[in-house]
């Protein structure tokens, strides 16, 4: 039977924001797929005119669950366009406060995400009901993970406390701030930060990687399911300390083989498939920024296409995990996975390094003064992948900010050349067991820790857009 | 950290309004007195970020909320199903009892294709439709976090996506729980109280009183700093944020002595301005969020 | 009735307030009603914080007289936005108020007006009414 069937999965939950997916499957193979970003705010937009300290706090609203994140990348520009240069200590308190982002998010990520596509909750809680039944753990297993489902709220959520113990509340925290973050650590601090993370990181050892292996043990073809492109790009994470040199891994690139260091000069965007029209289609990130256009033919989401060098690449831990040579076990749905489970035993092993290079009382905290003009650029390896700022000041506020997050490169549209982003390619070429059930394709685009309300916060400036149709 | 207070019955007593009256809930359900509601949780116009906050909570507990409290019918960001199937477990509520949560606001740009729930029966759901849909058959609406109360960063200048709070799209009361995000306790807190007690006694804003009445600048414990005069001019102090621009003075709610995350910190506590984000107003009318050099 | 016995009888009237709040209090025992009771006694405090201020300043509700001689033009009052050094003034129905150290406006703003600006229409629209500008202190008019 030669029956070409379209797929449409909306909403995909368990992700950050609202995605669609849109696929073809042509005898139980998927021929084409388009991932869908299905959220527009418009950030960059409301960014213009505003006092540049202000967007610490204000693009962290760009998303709940990764906010530290654009918070570390903001003020990472301000310093680049104020030249301020910031002090060991200031390094280690605001990348001790990201690495809380990191456990809580992977751990939110392995059993609140993932885990329901792959072990059967108790379908006494609505929440939990599913229509599919490939779960294929035996009950023990199963029900082992459940219980450890339930036994990880604790443990993201004091990931967040340690969060807000140096940055005064989670989500949207206060503390960072160029120079570092705004208090200082006291020896109170320090010892009960401890005391959570070590309990943390025994719940990542002890359950989560076990976890995760399990799992993997009983989905065995999802090692050849979803590989994407296997081009990898870090801005780099946890690097270039003064002392402690490169905790993590380096600003680089896989491609062909090669492991190459990263040029940010060569970063672009492309809106050939998105609701967006510009004079530039393809443009650097000072350059422009773009104007929706719901009416586009032949455009299909508010995400749009970066890339590097002209061509797509794949973010975030797995990225990381093969550039810096800790995972090389292969590239798919079920390696992402692993690669993040052992990322956040890694973050957390980092960020007890960095605990005891503390010294306690130390006040990073300067009066800083709005530059009359100015611009930078803050790069960062944030949770999902690779996080971009890029802001322009001019009379004392912002005249421009451009934001690349690392669903944007993930789940990137098609450009001109009809290159797939990652998320796509993933999908393209898999092996639908059910048609009527395409568990895979969630799955798949689970691996990539989708985050939409990062992904379509673009925008532009000039004149809105009068009509619109339903892009079907 | 936070032990000092622990004999002070102000500060106590505050604290218990969340866990007590859930711990109440809890045993009225499991006693029957009380049925067991549903919950719809809707992630609308926004972050995500209040979820979030509600898996942060610690006494009261997300976990107590959906095992014992409520059925949790729904919600984007925790649901195993997806797709169609998702949908079909909001929709089959149409017609039944529920109390609705929404966070994020509404955009209404062009019938409000620019945020896009699902698909039902082919079509696409947007935001606009379904809070329209669900909104005025819920028994009790809860607006979660400044974005769905009163439009908050997703309708900031110049609202691209033409965002709104919910309240302006239905004739039905809605109870506020401004805050960027809600504290899990003044959600589980309400929720349990209406589940109790029925509407709790709301301000002229809709907020409930027993969160949301005193001023942050009157309970603030640096406010001898502010009455002596003694001002911080940079972030990490330990005085008084006023020249920096701190909104305490103008926002209500029990940040103070409530505080983030298990109780271990707030804004203020972590030497650094409250910015406000409780408040109607945010973030325009409460930038810029960082002053230096404020005489 | 002149203004300063309003301001005595709305003294007592939080007073009064507050004794029947104390009443309840002592036979309630749900932490919520009590946490609400508590919640009133610090409105009634503030309240009073802000009358007596008033009583203070010696001035009546909503006519000030201005203390000081100065004349401000629009230009002028614009220098005095809180920053470099100059205080904070606005300027409401013509007279032109300090504002440097008023809790409300941290930062030398105010729900997005600045400082060194003729906020009139927007104290009508929110505040009409309130007795909030006897507790400021006057440093002169505007011209024109």
């Amino acid at each position: 039977m030669n029956e070409t069937k379209r797929v449409v999965i909306n909403p995909v939950t368990r992700i950050s924001g609202f995605m669609e997916i849109d696929a073809d499957i042509d005898n139980s193979i998927v021929t084409d797929a388009r991932t869908e970003g299905l959220l527009f705010r418009g950030f960059e937009k409301m960014l213009e005119g505003r006092n540049p300290f202000d967007a610490v706090y204000f693009t962290q609203r760009i998303c709940g669950i990764c906010s530290t994140a654009h918070s570390v990348a903001s003020t990472l520009a301000l310093e680049d366009a104020l030249g301020v240069t910031v002090s060991q200590q200031g390094r280690y308190l605001r990348d001790i406060i990201h690495g809380c982002e990191f456990l809580q998010n992977h751990i939110r990520h392995f059993y609140q995400y993932t885990a329901p596509d792959f072990i059967k909750l108790p379908e006494s809680n609505t929440l939990f009901e599913t229509d599919h039944n490939d779960f294929r753990l035996p009950k023990q297993k199963n029900d082992l993970i459940v219980k450890h489902y339930f036994d990880s709220l604790e443990y993201s959520r004091n990931a967040h406390e340690m969060l807000a113990i140096l940055g005064g509340k989670a989500p949207h925290n206060h503390g960072v701030f160029i120079g570092g973050i705004t208090t200082q650590a006291t020896p109170e601090k320090i010892a009960r930060l401890r005391s959570l993370l070590l309990n943390i990181r025994q719940f990542i050892c002890d359950s989560m990687i076990p976890d995760a292996y399990a799992v993997a043990e009983y989905y065995k073809e999802y090692f050849e399911i979803g590989r994407g492109y296997g081009n990898f790009l870090t801005f780099g994470c946890f690097d270039g300390y003064e002392r402690l040199d490169t905790l993590y891994v380096n600003p680089s690139t896989y491609s062909d083989g090669r492991i190459m260091e990263l040029n940010p000069g060569e970063i672009t965007e492309n809106i050939y498939s998105s609701w967006y029209t510009s004079r530039q289609e393809t443009y650097t990130p000072f350059e422009t920024i773009p104007e929706p256009d719901m009416k586009k033919r032949d455009a299909y989401s508010w995400v749009k296409a970066p890339r590097y060098r002209g061509l797509p690449y794949e973010v975030g831990p797995l990225a990381r995990m093969w550039l810096c040579g800790e995972y090389r076990n292969g590239i798919s749905t079920m390696d992402r996975t692993l690669a993040r489970v052992l990322e956040a035993k890694k973050v957390a092993n980092i960020m007890l390094c960095l605990l005891d290079n503390l010294i306690p009382g130390i006040d990073v905290q300067k009066e800083y003064e709005v530059p009359q003009s100015a611009y930078g650029a803050g790069l960062i390896d944030t949770t999902r992948g690779a996080l971009g700022h890029w802001i322009r000041i001019e009379n004392q506020v912002i005249s421009l900010y451009q934001i690349i997050t690392p669903s944007a490169w993930n789940l990137s549209t098609r450009d001109r050349d009809n290159l797939p982003g990652p998320g796509e390619k993933a999908m393209i070429g898999t092996i639908i067991r059910n048609p009527d059930a395409p568990v895979e394709l969630g799955r798949i685009i689970r691996s990539f820790d989708p985050c939409v309300s990062c992904a379509t916060h673009v925008y532009s400036k000039g004149n809105l857009i009068k009509t619109m149709q339903v892009v079907p | 950290m936070n032990q000092t207070f622990n004999s002070c019955p102000n500060f106590t007593t505050r604290l218990e309004t969340a866990s007590a009256l859930v711990h109440k809930a809890i045993d009225a359900v499991r006693q029957k007195n009380i049925p067991k509601r549903n919950l719809i949780w809707l992630e609308l116009t926004g972050c995500s970020g209040n979820i979030i906050s509600l898996l942060d909570g610690a006494n009261p507990d997300f976990k107590s909320l959906a095992s014992q409290m409520v059925n949790f019918i729904y919600d984007n960001s925790l649901m195993a199903a997806e797709g169609e199937a998702a949908m079909e477990r909001l929709f089959g509520m149409t017609g039944g009892d529920y109390i609705l949560a929404v966070e994020g606001a509404v955009s209404t740009k062009d019938n409000g294709l620019y945020n896009i729930i699902g698909r039902w029966k082919g079509q696409p759901v947007t935001a606009y439709e379904t809070i329209k849909k669900f909104g005025e058959q819920a028994s009790y609406v809860i607006a979660v976090g400044t974005c769905a109360s009163d439009g908050g960063i997703s309708a900031a200048r110049p609202n691209p996506a033409e965002c709104v709070g919910i309240q302006s799209l239905l004739d039905k009361k809605v109870i506020k729980l401004p805050g960027c995000p809600c504290h899990p306790d003044w959600f589980m807190g309400t929720l349990a109280y209406l589940m109790l007690f029925g509407e709790p006694e709301l301000d002229s804003r809709q907020r409930p009183l027993m969160f949301y009445s005193t001023l942050i600048h009157d309970i603030c414990p640096r406010r001898p700093y502010f009455d002596q005069g003694i001002f911080a001019s940079k972030l990490g102090e330990k005085t008084c944020m006023f020249k920096l621009g701190c909104r305490g003075p103008v926002t209500r709610v029990d940040c103070p002595i409530r505080k983030w995350n298990d109780r271990v910190n707030w804004p203020i506590g972590d030497d650094s301005p409250c910015i406000g984000c409780a408040m109607f107003g945010f973030p325009d009318k409460m930038e810029p969020f960082i002053s230096f050099d404020t005489t | 009735m002149n203004d300063h016995e309003i301001f005595i009888n709305m003294i007592n009237d939080n007073l009064n307030e507050m004794g029947d709040t104390i009443d309840c209090l002592y036979t309630t025992s749900n932490s919520c009603v009590k946490n609400k009771l508590l919640n009133r006694l610090r409105k009634n405090m503030s309240n009073i914080a802000m009358l007596t201020q008033g009583l203070r300043n010696g001035a009546s509700m909503n006519n000030p007289q201005p203390s000081a001689d100065r004349l401000f033009t629009a230009e002028e009052l614009s220098r005095y936005n809180g920053k470099d050094g100059n205080p904070a003034y606005v300027a409401v129905n013509g007279i032109v108020y300090d504002v440097t150290n008023s809790a409300a406006w941290g930062g030398a703003t105010h729900f997005g007006l600045t400082a060194g600006t003729d906020v009139t229409s927007q104290f009508a629209s929110c505040h009409a009414g309130q007795p909030i500008l006897s507790k400021l202190k006057v440093v002169g008019k505007m011209t024109g």
